[in-house]
């Protein structure tokens, strides 16, 4: 989906309208594109994935596709089989005949009881364009290809042109070079653009005025050394980790309460330590994976290996009264096994759960076979020890110190008898409370916790008892308490799993066994009952044609703005064609062959000229291609709603860089935690914890931080893999008046009185500021100049 | 404002950088960007759109009861139920349901009501004695008694009233209302959210959220304390003017970015950055009504000015449907009367109704003697209703139901004087003309010009919509 659009557009409509490349192929074929000289028709073949296709399963294919139970007439034509089976003595296509093609004919028709689409679907009727589609596919055949998203991705060299040498930008070079752009790519953009942008990107942070400096000292006498230099450079700093988990973090819906209306808070920051840890080692994407799918299940897994698959327990509790458990149990199943298909796959098999998908080929029973892995879990809480507890060593001695004492207890059981006799009214008052109803408990009733508590009391403050009771007592303390995070646990015996019809709980149907749909690579299970491990190993395994793509193109997405296909969440039928299906391909390949490296990843796209280039509009783009899908220029992008506040932070010298550990509490506007159920309370951390980045900001789900969420941060209701980048008044009053960036602007005042204002501008945008900038700065006064510096787009944006 | 009159303001006025902007237009229109100003994409995101149709409604006011108010003690008269207080109900009624605390209530016996019921007006609507003020203006009213939900949970009721929806994360219905049509007023939010009782609804800001719609129609909620809208005040240290200049700068230095990059966005933001601005005036002008008179305070029964109401949050709807926001909706919490020393039937629900009965019935002659009632929709109820059996707790209260309950709707072509839909001798079903949640939303949508089949957005493989996947239909019965 286009997000950007859809707040531009006077009137509401199909996302799909904006996709340019789709339009302009099927356009250009037929010479009635915006930029297709007249009569340049007739070159192209039509391609079925490419054109015909999208128009099948736009107009067609909810009542006439893969689901039987939504179709009407008994006629499929997502298949060639169906379209050209006989119903009552005539095909809907007959392969090389118009005539004969009864589709063909309702198309055309005026009749309302005969025109497809119907009235009652409630689609637009065909354009003349995709009429001619849809002609001229029929007359050469009607062929069918395979949804290329479940075909495996194809390696074709991008061609040697003798123009440039990276990869990635012969291909963008090749959809630019098309007749009817003829765009050439933009030039490099300024060193100072370039290390705030490559910064930006990579850590979240920004470069200081110095490091500006040397970077452009650096690419004056070799840019391309100097540039190479920065990339390493941010790819090993430890905020790559902090800046690309929180992309990680979107997709596993990651917050720190349980949602619904109770929203009590939980802890789970230990999953997020460790995927910014896993990004910043530059765990190959294939074990990320398997940890987070199924690290309990590895043989001999470590703790480090459960706290991974939290991934999956970053679902939602309600805790609400007189609710059915079950009911919300299931839901969070529901919700991981959509979020599964959403991350890895990049496929809503969410659709399936109420009957079969109406556009993709999954059964309603596969989508319920998926759902039997994930069903099979208990949702425990772990305790998580830092490293430098022995955690065994004390658990050892801890287990040595009861049996001393129990041992002690049962040999002295005379001396506390007799203390206990002489027990007089006067004695007894100095004992507290509990230790009065502890002794009218009998003996022999007695428990362990209470016997000490009478031993103790009897003996007083010294002696080889207490000194082993108190050590008992630290121990209790040290292993039995602590910070706990969320993790899965497989049950020994598994839940049975049905169908539910309607994807109602209360409605089961067939009961299935574990498994994955047909239309992707076979299962290869390890035993008789497939585990969640068995799912995992299937995603990341190289047969998979979708989980590499998706991937790389998330990636992608993060640095354009858009992916190579634009709905990322969708890769199915209904999801739009890559604008450069090579290039995708070609990433997803050396993705995966170069081990999963995700840092790998990251070095082959920044390094190509097409991140490079600068994001200057240009007319003849925005002629020809006004969405800029096919690269000629960056896109400038508003920062991400952490990074403007991490942005903030680093310009006005405040930031914290310390990393990990438990969420912290900056401050928030008054009344923002009243607006739920329940009051919760948000006391302001104190000391550097005040300004960390906002990745370590606390998020309840039901009231998260206004000056997050009012820059598209997500509330962790459902995986986000793409935000929305919204411009509001909202936003303006976040940054003009809200608490803690006046604070922030108070610090950058101090700075612009000691430095002056240059050096505040630079820190904010990195470059020198223009003389006639400085005079509107000038005039504000240093307080105001502070403010503007922290309000300007330039600020808030990547260029 | 855009940015044409953004620029000219800069050209001509007292605004001290006047020279370097004459030097920035000329370079503007060197560059081709002055016809660039003129495409849809300057536009405020809010600016009114077209409707698909031509609409009855312009404005909504959702006065929602949250924790669901008993309709068998404020409209529903059941002489049957009263004859068979304390009997079982019988098995055919509840056999296969599904209820809130389903261990402890759904075996027990119907519970009549205790308060008296009266017809009203020329339609002769039946009304409890509990709400004197709204039986006064039935002939205004569109009753619908055989309202029906799917989920028996609060929260997942009011997300699904409010969104169509049971799952978090759903554009809410004034979101959905707002990206369909803008809204008329440039210096608030389109969507506005007032909240009066004790504590936030169930659910939270998701009730009013914009899920998978820009976040630019969310609804903002006019708080009570503090600033009206979060960050809404100018910080203590700095002077109005300091702030004027402050968006002065803000502006003239984006607006040379803006000529730099040729970025579009960039605009949008200098638009923004002027609505702030007004808004930080407009909305503590519009919270202010002291200058209301007595006789309009009188009306809605408000005593202190300041103090945050129901019925002051009656009088605000009104000053924001005067200004041309969209939706506004009122919270008024505690409706969930299932019995108990602080939720009871006896006590407090005849107070909860003494709370919003004048206001409601004010706001609804108000809006008419001021001629906005026509192109107002006014929605009283809440995520659900009350079953016909009692719950044995301290006190008598009712559990939660979702077959049948009632809601009013005036204003903005419904059919006034009307009472649509039957339910069965207890109240448990209905009989006649059952009203799903979606149907309601397809109805709100079409007084408002538009279709809810068409009223779309994709988003992971989906073309979400605010009535959902199943057919809604839009309740002609209802409409003038």
């Amino acid at each position: 989906m286009n997000l950007s659009s859809l707040t531009l557009h006077s009137v509401p409509e199909h996302p799909g309208a904006f996709l340019l490349r789709r339009g302009a192929l099927v356009l250009s074929v037929l010479g009635l594109g915006s930029f297709s000289p007249a009569g340049a028709a007739t070159v192209a073949e039509v391609q079925f994935n490419r054109d015909v296709r999208p128009i099948l399963s736009d107009q067609c294919y909810a009542c006439h596709g893969f689901d039987p139970k939504h179709r009407e007439a008994g006629l499929r034509l997502d298949t060639f089989e169906g379209a050209t089976a006989e119903h009552d003595g005539s095909r809907a296509i007959v392969p090389g005949d118009l005539s004969k093609s009864e589709a063909w004919k309702r198309i055309l028709s005026t009749d309302p009881d005969e025109v497809m689409p119907p009235p009652k679907a409630h689609k637009p009727p065909l354009t003349a364009a995709q009429r001619e589609v849809l002609r001229r596919w029929i007359e050469s055949g009607a062929r069918y290809e395979k949804h290329w998203a479940f075909v495996p991705p194809a390696r074709v060299e991008p061609a040697v042109t003798g123009g440039p040498a990276h990869p990635v930008d012969r291909f963008i070079e090749a959809g630019l070079a098309d007749p009817q752009l003829k765009l050439p790519p933009s030039p490099k953009a300024d060193p100072v653009t370039l290390i705030r942008r490559a910064s930006l990107d990579l850590t979240g942070l920004l470069p200081s005025p110095a490091e500006v400096d040397a970077f452009v000292l650096a690419s004056a006498k070799d840019p391309d050394a100097a540039y190479k230099e920065l990339v390493e450079k941010l790819l090993a700093s430890p905020h790559y980790g902090e800046r690309w988990g929180r992309w990680w973090l979107d997709q596993a819906r990651y917050a720190d309460s349980n949602g619904y209306s109770i929203d009590a808070p939980r802890q789970i920051w230990k999953f997020r330590d460790w995927v910014v840890q896993a990004l910043n080692q530059d765990m190959p994407f294939d074990r990320f994976t398997i940890e987070q799918l199924a690290g309990d299940l590895l043989p001999g897994a470590t703790d480090d290996q459960k706290i991974a698959t939290g991934f999956h327990r970053n679902t939602q509790i309600n805790q609400e009264g007189g609710i059915d458990r079950e009911q919300f149990r299931i839901d969070s199943v529901f919700d991981r096994v959509a979020t599964t298909g959403t991350v890895w796959l990049g496929l809503s098999v969410g659709c399936a759960q109420c009957h079969d998908h109406k556009f993709d080929p999954i059964e309603q029973k596969e989508y319920y076979r998926l759902f039997a892995f994930l069903n099979n879990q208990d949702e425990p809480t772990m305790k998580v020890f830092d490293a430098s507890v022995d955690v065994s060593g004390l658990t050892g001695e801890f287990n040595a110190l009861e049996k001393k004492l129990k041992d002690y207890m049962s040999e002295h059981a005379s001396d506390l008898a007799a203390w206990e006799a002489g027990l007089t009214p006067a004695t007894k008052k100095s004992l507290s409370g509990a230790l009065l109803k502890t002794l009218e408990v009998p003996k022999e009733k007695r428990t362990f916790v209470q016997n000490r508590s009478l031993f103790a009391a009897s003996i007083g403050g010294v002696g080889p008892f207490r000194e082993a009771n108190d050590r008992y007592n630290e121990l209790d303390t040290l292993l039995n308490q602590g910070v706990t995070t969320l993790v899965l646990k497989e049950l020994p015996k598994p839940r049975k799993t049905t169908v539910f019809i309607k994807g109602d709980f209360t409605r089961p149907a067939d009961e299935v066994t574990p498994g994955t749909p047909r239309v992707l690579h076979p299962l290869e299970a390890a035993s008789e009952q497939p585990t969640r491990l068995d799912l995992a190993r299937w995603i990341v395994s190289p047969k998979n044609p979708l989980t590499g793509r998706v991937i790389a193109n998330r990636v992608w997405q993060q640095y354009f703005g858009r992916g190579i296909v634009e709905t990322e969440n969708d890769f199915g039928m209904q999801g739009t064609s890559p604008s450069h299906p090579e290039l995708l391909d070609w990433l997803a390949t050396e993705f995966v062959q170069k081990g999963w490296s995700l840092k790998e990843l990251h070095r082959t796209i920044v390094m190509s000229h097409t991140y490079r280039q600068s994001s200057r509009e240009r007319e003849d783009v925005r002629e020809k291609d006004p969405n800029n899908v096919m690269l000629a220029r960056q896109q400038r992008l508003r920062l991400d709603a952490e990074v403007v506040r991490d942005v903030a932070l680093g310009a006005s010298g405040l930031l914290s860089t310390k990393l990990g550990g438990p969420p912290v509490y900056p401050p928030i506007p008054d009344g923002v935690m009243g607006q739920g159920q329940v009051k919760r309370v948000w006391s302001v951390s104190k000391g550097e914890d005040r300004y960390r980045r906002g990745l370590y900001t606390f998020i309840y789900r039901g009231s998260p931080p206004p000056s997050l969420t009012v820059f598209d941060a997500p509330e962790g209701f459902s995986t986000c893999t793409r935000r929305i980048r919204s411009n509001t008044p909202l936003q303006a009053l976040t940054l003009m008046n809200d608490a803690g960036f006046f604070e922030f602007a108070r610090s950058l005042e101090t700075i612009i009185q000691k430095e002056g204002l240059e050096a505040a501008f630079r820190r904010c945008v990195s470059r020198k500021p223009h003389p006639e900038e400085l005079a509107v700065l000038q005039r504000l006064g240093p307080l105001n100049a502070a403010r503007t510096l922290l309000n300007l787009d330039e600020t808030v944006t990547r260029e | 404002m855009n940015l044409q009159h953004l620029t000219r303001r800069h050209l001509f006025s007292r605004c001290s950088v006047g020279l370097g902007s004459i030097a920035l237009a000329s370079l503007m229109s060197e560059r081709g960007l002055g016809a660039a100003l003129q495409k849809p994409k300057m536009q405020n995101p809010l600016e009114p759109k077209q409707t698909h149709f031509p609409a009855k409604a312009k404005n909504v006011i959702f006065l929602f009861m949250a924790g669901g108010p008993s309709q068998l003690d404020l409209f529903e008269h059941k002489p049957q139920l009263n004859s068979l207080n304390g009997q079982p109900i019988p098995d055919s009624y509840t056999a296969g349901k599904r209820f809130a605390f389903m261990d402890s209530s759904h075996r027990s016996n119907l519970l009549g009501t205790k308060f008296a019921f009266g017809q009203h007006g020329q339609s002769g609507a039946w009304v409890s004695e509990l709400l004197p003020h709204t039986s006064g203006i039935v002939d205004d009213l569109t009753f619908v008694t055989s309202c029906k939900t799917d989920l028996f949970n609060h929260a997942p009721a009011k997300l699904y009233m409010n969104t169509g929806s049971g799952l978090f994360g759903r554009p809410s219905m004034g979101s959905w209302i707002t990206y369909g049509l803008g809204s008329e007023c440039e210096n608030l939010p389109g969507f506005v959210v007032l909240q009066s009782g004790p504590r936030g609804p169930r659910g939270g800001a998701v009730l009013w959220g914009s899920g998978v719609l820009p976040t630019t129609f969310q609804g903002v909620p006019l708080r009570a304390q503090g600033d009206p809208i979060v960050n809404l005040s100018t910080p203590e240290a700095i002077s109005a003017t300091q702030q004027r200049q402050l968006v002065d700068a803000v502006g003239e230095l984006n607006l040379r970015r803006l000529v730099e990059t040729g970025d579009q966005e960039i605009a949008t933001r200098i638009n923004a950055y002027e609505m702030a601005y007004k808004m930080q005036t407009s909305a503590p002008e519009l919270m202010d009504i002291q200058g209301e008179s007595q006789k309009t305070l009188d009306l809605y029964g408000i005593k202190d000015t300041r103090e945050t109401t129901f019925a002051r949050n009656c009088l605000l709807a009104r000053r924001l449907v005067e200004r041309g926001v969209r939706f506004i909706q009122l919270y008024d919490t505690n409706w969930d009367h299932h019995g108990g020393p602080t939720e009871n039937l006896e006590k407090h629900l005849p107070m909860k109704s003494q709370d919003i009965d004048k206001a409601c019935a004010a706001l609804v002659r108000d809006l008419k003697q001021r001629g906005l009632l026509d192109s107002t929709i006014v929605v009283w109820g809440g995520e659900f209703g009350r079953t016909p059996m009692g719950e044995v707790r301290e006190s008598t209260g009712r559990n939660h139901h979702i077959d049948a309950f009632t809601m009013w709707f005036a204003g903005g072509g419904f059919k006034p004087g009307t009472i649509y839909g039957k339910t069965d001798e207890f109240g448990f079903g209905p009989v006649e003309n059952p009203v799903h949640v979606h149907d309601i939303h397809a109805t709100l949508l079409h007084q408002l010009g538009l279709d809810h089949r068409k009223l779309s957005v994709r988003s992971q493989g989906l073309d979400f919509r605010l009535t959902g996947v199943d057919p809604a239909r839009v309740v002609k019965d209802i409409l003038a």
